[in-house]
């Protein structure tokens, strides 16, 4: 734990090592920053005082986020009827976002689950605020299938809890499912999560300058000392939870894919589905994380831990998963084709030619489909503004690919004489964009309260951490990426 | 402790006990009670909002002191008695049913009424008499709604301020003595027609006080055309009576004969008897329809030309023509040859007249040519003409002795007297006339100034309106009396094939209405009335055999009697008079061109005249052929909105010029502005606009709905406006360029090729009478696949199931009524049924099929489609996809295969309604039951509906509205998902009623086809039939192994409990457009 003020910001003074050894790893913290830099700037994001930017954004987004329960609480108080949801259209904005923001949240988990059992340790840089993102979106997710049933007073029907009618939850549900997989998810990244933070929050207990910050960080760091029984506890649980969050990553969305593909209507009942909706889930969630992190590194300056390097890899993955999603769209249409089912055909013609067309043609093709083809150039994913551009496309697809799955299927079913159209109202607008205001909300809390990188995860892949590190001059390969935590 | 109600005194009758009810109710306590107007504590009732617990309190009375099967059942009362104190008698909660009748302009409709502690809560039809056969009508069904509605009068007025009942019967003692001074110069009565006994008894009595009196009968949907041409052709105070049992080819003109809520159920039951077939072997009738819009009839034609309503003159001269050269028949030849050709004779398809006229002869005797009520004099005449050459009248056509009375007078007639100045006290009964009076009626001989009804009845110096609701007519009347209900009233009526029918009251009026026999019987001087004793004078004078209480009672609780015959006419057709008619009135008509439309008004299916207009189930009602809730649009066929460039929901006006009546005087210019309604099947250059919409001051429900096309009504233009040049100049219809929020429940009307209805001509079914599995497309199951998930057993000994055979079905939607009656189903208002969210547990689907594929996507629309209904409710799957997805069990199965549903474990998630194939599920997305819904929001000229804050609006509906609430079924809150549950509730009653009867025994079994749905018990044409699927004898598993059964969407694997008879066109092979007959089926490979 390195408190020194007047530490150098750098490790030795030396050239570039890329320069002396072309083939070598580009180093995962730029500009040779040591232990002391990476806590004076991410600690120093928490204790000063908060800036001036940081506030107007707070103010826009908690209002937003303020008018979003309003329309809640308009929604709880006055009915369903407020969104503009109809026969046959049941469900359609509510369930959109439900599915948009649970998907948003898969790319934390699998940053910070998979990605480290993988041993990718360029995850390090990003993964307390992935992790925090997906903490976000799935409470953002969890409001829709909450208030979007009739009688949200009734809803703890959903629960198994045992009762004197001898009633229980229906198992054979999906929707029972989902209650069980999101709830799971929630917990097990809560806990994954806040055992990641606990070095952190001790560093900052440290550190704290008022008795209250002290009791808190000291209270929440639950005593940690840094103690090689300490690290060794902490190491196995983190390892545990890694263990335990990675079906989830791929449980959860699979779960939420079950409430369409179990289904029977036309381009709901689709075996293809958990895949699919995995792959787009860390398409999306990636976008996301990326959407929250370049400006992010932009304002707190850490262009040093969050460099190029990993902007370009989780473009790589925005790539590899969006030709997954591109994939399910066309073995959809070919499965429709091939099945020789009238109805599953004229789905799908309608899809792509129905009322809903241009959210098909814009949203899916354009957004999630071409798109993401630009990352197969080196150049585009080391251009901010383009893999920006990018992220807000998928942002925007993904949200629309979940609109035409539901309201695509409900709107044109079997029976001709029951096709509708959807229209959202302003509750429907509004409560979504609420829900986008109560997001920002509280990643903009996050970043102010909390360590928005992993300060020791992070440390731990710079070159001193290494045991035989000496010193900018030492050939040993480990300087160049860090080595394996053992 | 026992506590005991306390009987009425007993020490006047020197009697101790009572020891039989007909014995107490002969005492002369039960006498006074019964001329007492009001019973004790009706005071109370005063209050504007009167409570529940008042209202129980004397309901109870009325219970406690039931006389039932008495010499009436308009209970006598004495005490006021709560229902925990009831008398041993009364059973709380358990049904009475009483038979009555709904009087109608044609005739009316035997009933039985359920009452429950009072109130009438249900209406059927009365199944001992034909004219009902246990089924009823939209109106009938509906009319419930209209005794409980918040908004009826409840008061009388005396210009415009509230006023006693006592003040009025003052004036009309001072009255009456004026009048028997003048002998009733100056007197008139204006009345809807009705076919009341009693009404007509008095009337001459009337007329005997104060012979100079007139008495007008006014109909606006209806007028004295057939009436008229029936005395010609056949005498005086004749009716044709149609027999559809015994025609085999029918063909109508511009008429709507299968439209039930004119109420003539007789005619449509026997009509789709011939079209009941069982086997391939059946024969079938066939039908001819000529018509400018889609009708009810339209939809249920073999062969359909549209033509232009104005044009049906000619097209009947032209078919007449065509009879007579084939008949030789001395009589119609004679009728033609007094009249012109028409110009436009060449423009009919003369094929199709053709080989129709040559089937009509080849079943010469034994077919049928109707005519619309509202065509001309002309046209009815020539139609007995023709059926007379044809040698259908008296066979197939029955001339019937139906009493009228010749001095009654029209409108047209009162106008004239009022206008002269003649008249100074009018007693208007009903209607209203002020909103539906012809515009024009009166030309005022200084001013020249066209006068409407309202204008004239100003210059009336007394007007009396006895009137349901405090409407405009009532605001231009010295006197407003609130009119009692027909279940709140004694009466009698004719039902329309003439037989004798008893009125008898549920329930005291709500509001102290009176009747119009009351009222006569008051204006008479007669002795105040409460009872039926008006009435058991008319019947006493009918000679009922044996002893009069017994006879009475008798006809009390059958509803009808048969002592009264009906008598026929010798079928002699007086062809001469006839002739002589025809040349006076010949006048054909030119044909509507794309510049100068015609302009048709024909009565809605919904809101009837407009009499209906404050009750919400009609108002909510999906008009049966256009699918059209809250409103009246003008209709018109794609290519004339096309010329127009307009699409459904733009705003046209219609402007209509009537010629200027002599030199001096101005024309009159008529304009209305109204929403487009596309229609395909609508001929070109004819707009059709459904009357009674636009009704204001009925209440808050009719405010808001339609336009009243009565606006461009005259008396010129009763049912059909064309510019000929001399009394109309010129029609117009020009886009407004602002769209009108329109609210239609189906959007999309094409089949797109599924298998959903299925269809075939009567000749295919007899080469294959497999067709029905093999036009079913992709929803034919490939193979049985097992169900991954286990099910309850179904071991319950019933099963219920339903079948619906679309060949009889005729889409009038009487059905959607009875279920809302019957089930409690809220309405939800036009902008909610904008918004998809209609609450109807049974809706009638209703496709257009073409030969030749349209696409309505791209705005293409099938010329001169056929029509196809199909009722669609819940189809109780036996693998309910709904039942899986439900998270906390709130739709499970029973054991006798009901999909049921919990409401109170329901939270709404709607995954149900997404995953049910036939969208049946239906949410409440608002509090529809407890909370108005919407307040007015005004859009641009027009207000519409708009969403509300709930927590800023009062909770609970009125009173009043709950008591006609079935309390056996659960009033829904918001947020639960409900659907139909083939009428549990009445499956439930009669599992308790088979226990009760088995007692110890294992009897339990419900007797077979002993009580059935909401939906199947009112269909006039039994299209729709519900019984144990267990039992190979019941009806339904009859229907079920017939070969034209198939089920919907059998390839999910479903395994529907409601199955569907595939539908029957019988088209003639020689007609020209044979080959678009039949085709709602998709073509498959396999076949």
């Amino acid at each position: 734990m390195d408190q020194s003020p007047t530490a150098p910001g750098t490790i030795g003074g030396g050239a570039a090592m890329t320069a002396e050894r072309p083939l070598a790893r580009v180093p995962l913290v730029l500009n040779r920053r040591n232990f002391s830099w990476i806590t004076e700037r991410i600690s120093g994001v928490v204790e000063q005082p908060a800036p001036r930017w940081w506030w107007v954004c707070f103010t826009i987004t908690g209002t937003i986020a303020a008018f979003g329960l309003f329309c809640l609480g308009y929604q709880i108080s006055t009915g369903v009827g407020t969104w503009g949801l109809n026969h046959p259209v049941g469900w359609a904005w509510d369930i959109t976002n439900f599915v948009f923001w649970i998907g948003i949240g898969h790319a934390g988990t699998l940053i910070s689950a998979i990605l480290f059992l993988l041993r990718q340790k360029w995850r390090t840089s990003i993964n307390r605020s992935a992790e925090a993102m997906t903490l976000f979106a799935v409470m953002c997710a969890a409001i829709f299938p909450g208030v979007h049933v009739g009688r949200v007073w009734m809803a703890w029907y959903l629960a198994p809890v045992p009762n004197n009618y001898g009633i229980w939850p229906n198992f054979r549900s999906p929707l029972m499912w989902d209650v069980f997989a999101v709830s799971t998810y929630f917990t097990v990244s809560v806990l994954f999560w806040y055992t990641g933070l606990i070095p952190d929050l001790a560093t900052l207990r440290d550190r704290a300058t008022t008795k209250i910050k002290k009791f808190l960080f000291g209270f929440f760091a639950c005593g940690w000392r840094g103690s090689n029984r300490h690290w060794r506890h902490y190491e196995m649980a983190y390892l545990l939870l890694a263990g335990l969050s990675t079906p989830l990553v791929l449980s959860v969305h699979s779960v939420v894919s079950f409430d369409f593909a179990t289904s029977i209507l036309p381009t709901w009942h689709t075996t293809i589905f958990p895949p699919y909706f995995v792959a787009g889930a860390i398409f999306g969630g990636f976008a996301m994380v990326l959407t929250l992190l370049i400006p992010a590194r932009a304002i707190f300056k850490l262009q040093d831990i969050i460099t190029p390097q990993h902007i370009d890899k989780m473009a790589k993955i925005i790539l590899l998963t969006g030709s997954f999603v591109s994939y399910a769209y066309a073995m959809e249409f070919f499965v429709a084709w091939y099945s020789g089912n009238a109805y599953e055909k004229f789905a799908f013609w309608n899809r792509i030619f129905g009322p809903y067309w241009w959210y098909w043609w814009v949203g899916m093709l354009f957004c999630n489909v071409l798109s993401p083809q630009l990352f197969w150039f080196r150049w585009c994913r080391r251009n901010i503004f383009v893999v920006y551009f990018v992220c807000m496309c998928v942002n925007a697809g993904m949200w629309f690919e979940r609109f035409i799955i539901i309201v695509g299927g409900l709107h044109r079913d079997f029976l001709t004489s029951s096709w509708g159209i959807f229209i959202p109202t302003w509750v429907d607008i509004w409560t979504f964009i609420g829900t986008l205001g109560i997001f920002t909300s509280l990643f903009l809390i996050f970043i102010r309260f909390l360590p928005m990188i992993a300060m020791s995860e992070v440390k731990i892949v710079l070159p001193e951490a290494d045991a035989h590190f000496h010193g900018a001059a030492d050939h040993h390969p480990a300087a160049a990426g860090g080595r394996e935590r053992a | 402790m026992k506590r005991r109600i306390q009987h009425p005194p007993e020490a006047l009758t020197g009697k101790k006990y009572w020891r039989s009810l007909g014995e107490f109710s002969d005492t002369p306590e039960f006498r006074e009670w019964l001329e007492r107007e009001f019973p004790a504590g009706a005071s109370e009732l005063k209050d504007d909002e009167w409570s529940r617990r008042g209202f129980l309190k004397l309901m109870g009375a009325s219970m406690a002191l039931a006389g039932v099967g008495l010499t009436s059942c308009r209970r006598p009362e004495m005490h006021l008695v709560p229902f925990t104190k009831s008398a041993e008698w009364t059973i709380p909660g358990k049904f009475l049913y009483y038979a009555t009748a709904m009087p109608r302009r044609t005739g009316a409709i035997p009933l039985i009424v359920t009452t429950i502690d009072g109130r009438p809560v249900k209406i059927e039809g009365n199944p001992l008499h034909p004219a009902s056969g246990g089924a009823t009508d939209t109106f009938a069904q509906a009319s419930v709604l209209d005794l409980y509605d918040p908004f009826r009068s409840r008061r009388f007025l005396h210009n415009g301020k509230s006023a006693e009942r006592e003040e009025f019967s003052k004036y009309l003692d001072t009255l009456r003595a004026t009048l028997r001074g003048n002998g009733g110069d100056g007197l008139a009565f204006l009345v809807e027609e009705g076919h009341s006994p009693t009404r007509e008894r008095l009337r001459v009595e009337l007329e005997k006080a104060f012979p100079k009196m007139l008495w007008c009968v006014y109909e606006p949907a209806q007028n004295d055309v057939p009436g008229y041409a029936a005395r010609i052709g056949f005498g005086e105070n004749t009716r044709l009576i149609p027999k559809f049992e015994r025609a085999d080819v029918v063909l109508a003109l511009d008429s709507d004969f299968l439209d039930c809520g004119e109420g003539d159920l007789a005619s449509v039951r026997a009509f789709t008897s011939r079209r009941r077939v069982s086997s391939a072997k059946d024969a079938m009738n066939r039908l001819y329809v000529v018509e400018n819009r889609f009708t009810l009839t339209g939809s249920m034609a073999d062969h359909r030309l549209p033509c232009a309503a104005s044009q049906i003159p000619a097209l009947a001269y032209v078919l007449a023509g065509k009879i007579a050269s084939v008949t030789n028949d001395a009589g119609l030849t004679s009728l033609l040859g007094s009249m012109a050709t028409p110009p436009e004779a060449q423009a009919f398809d003369d094929r199709w007249l053709t080989e129709a006229v040559n089937d009509l002869i080849s079943k010469s005797g034994s077919c049928l040519v109707l005519t619309g009520a509202h065509q001309p004099v002309v046209v009815q005449l020539l139609v007995y003409g023709m059926n007379s050459a044809l040698k259908n009248i008296g066979r197939t056509l029955l001339v019937r002795e139906f009493p009228g009375n010749a001095n009654t007078k029209t409108i047209l007639q009162l106008a004239g007297e009022i206008g002269a100045g003649r008249t100074k006290q009018l007693f208007i009964f009903g209607g209203d006339p002020v909103y539906n009076a012809p515009r024009g009626l009166f030309q005022d001989p200084e001013t020249k100034a066209a006068l409407d009804w309202i204008d004239l009845q100003k210059k009336v110096p007394e007007v009396v309106r006895l009137g349901y609701h405090e409407d405009a007519t009532s605001a231009q009347s010295s006197w407003h009396l609130p009119m009692a209900h027909y279940l709140e009233s004694w009466g009698d009526a004719l039902a329309a094939d003439g037989s004798y029918l008893a009125v008898q009251p549920m329930i005291l009026p709500l509001f102290g209405g009176l009747s119009e026999i009351e009222v006569i019987n008051a204006l008479l001087g007669g002795p105040n009335i409460e009872g039926p004793e008006l009435v058991q004078e008319t019947f006493r004078a009918t000679n009922p055999p044996g002893d009069f209480a017994t006879a009475w009672s008798n006809f009390l609780r059958d509803g009808f009697t048969a002592h009264v015959p009906l008598r026929d006419r010798p079928p002699n057709f007086n062809g001469s008079a006839a002739g002589t008619q025809i040349k006076q009135l010949w006048t054909p008509k030119p044909a509507p061109a794309k510049d100068s439309p015609e302009i048709v008004f024909v009565r809605s299916y919904a809101m009837d005249d407009g009499r209906y207009a404050n009750n919400g189930w009609l108002q909510e009602l999906p008009d049966p052929i256009t699918k059209l809730t809250w409103d009246n649009g003008a209709m018109m066929s794609p290519n004339f909105a096309r010329s127009l460039s307009v699409e459904t929901g733009d705003l046209v006006q219609i402007e209509i010029t009537e010629s200027a009546r002599d030199a001096k005087d101005q024309p009159i210019k008529r304009e209305l502005v109204i929403a487009a309604l596309v229609s395909p099947g609508h001929v070109e250059n004819s707009v059709t606009i459904p009357l009674g919409y636009g009704r204001k001051h009925t209440g808050p429900i009719g405010e808001e709905s339609g336009f009243n096309a009565y606006l461009l009504c005259s008396a010129l233009t009763p049912h059909f406006a064309v510019a000929d040049g001399k009394t109309i100049e010129s029609i117009r219809v020009t886009k407004v360029g602002k769209k009108y929020p329109l609210s239609i429940t189906q959007e999309h009307w094409a089949i797109e090729g599924r298998g959903i209805v299925r269809e075939a001509t009567l000749e295919r079914y007899r080469e294959d009478n497999d067709f029905v599995r093999k036009s079913g497309g992709a929803d034919e199951p490939q193979r049985f696949l097992p169900s991954l998930y286990s099910h309850p057993p179904l071991t319950a000994p019933q099963q219920w199931g339903m079948s619906v055979d679309l060949n009889v079905c005729t889409g009038c939607s009487a059905c959607v009524i009875a279920c809302q009656a019957e089930n409690n189903i809220p309405i939800v208002g036009k902008l909610q049924v904008a918004h998809g969210r209609a609450m109807h547990w049974i809706r009638i689907d209703r496709y257009y099929a073409s030969a030749k594929p349209f696409n309505e996507d791209n705005g293409d629309w099938p010329e001169n489609p056929e029509i196809v209904h199909e009722p669609m409710m819940c189809q109780h799957c036996e693998n309910a996809p709904c039942e899986t997805v439900c998270p906390v069990n709130a739709t499970i199965h029973s054991e006798d295969g009901l999909n049921v549903m919990a409401y109170n474990r329901c939270v709404g998630t709607r995954y149900c309604a997404n995953n049910c194939p036939f969208k049946v599920r239906r949410f409440n997305f608002f509090d529809y039951n407890q909370r108005p819904v919407g307040k007015k929001k005004v859009a641009g000229q027009f207000s519409i509906y708009k969403e509300y804050f709930a927590p800023f609006t009062n909770k609970g509906a009125p009173d009043i509205t709950k008591m006609q609430k079935n309390p056996n079924v659960t009033v829904r809150m918001r947020g639960v998902m409900e659907k139909c549950t083939f009428c549990v509730q009445r499956i439930e009653e009669a599992k308790i009623a088979a226990h009760v009867r088995a007692g110890a025994s294992s009897a339990t079994h419900i007797p077979r086809d002993s009580f059935t749905t909401a939906c199947a018990q009112v269909c006039p044409s039994e299209a729709i039939v519900f019984g144990d699927v267990k039992d190979p004898e019941s009806k339904v598993s009859k229907m079920k192994t017939q070969d034209r059964n198939y089920r919907l969407l059998e390839y999910l694997n479903v395994n529907t409990r409601t199955s569907y008879l595939a539908r029957i066109r019988n088209p003639n092979p020689k007609m020209p457009d044979a080959g678009n007959i039949g085709v709602a089926s998709p073509l498959t490979e396999k076949s």
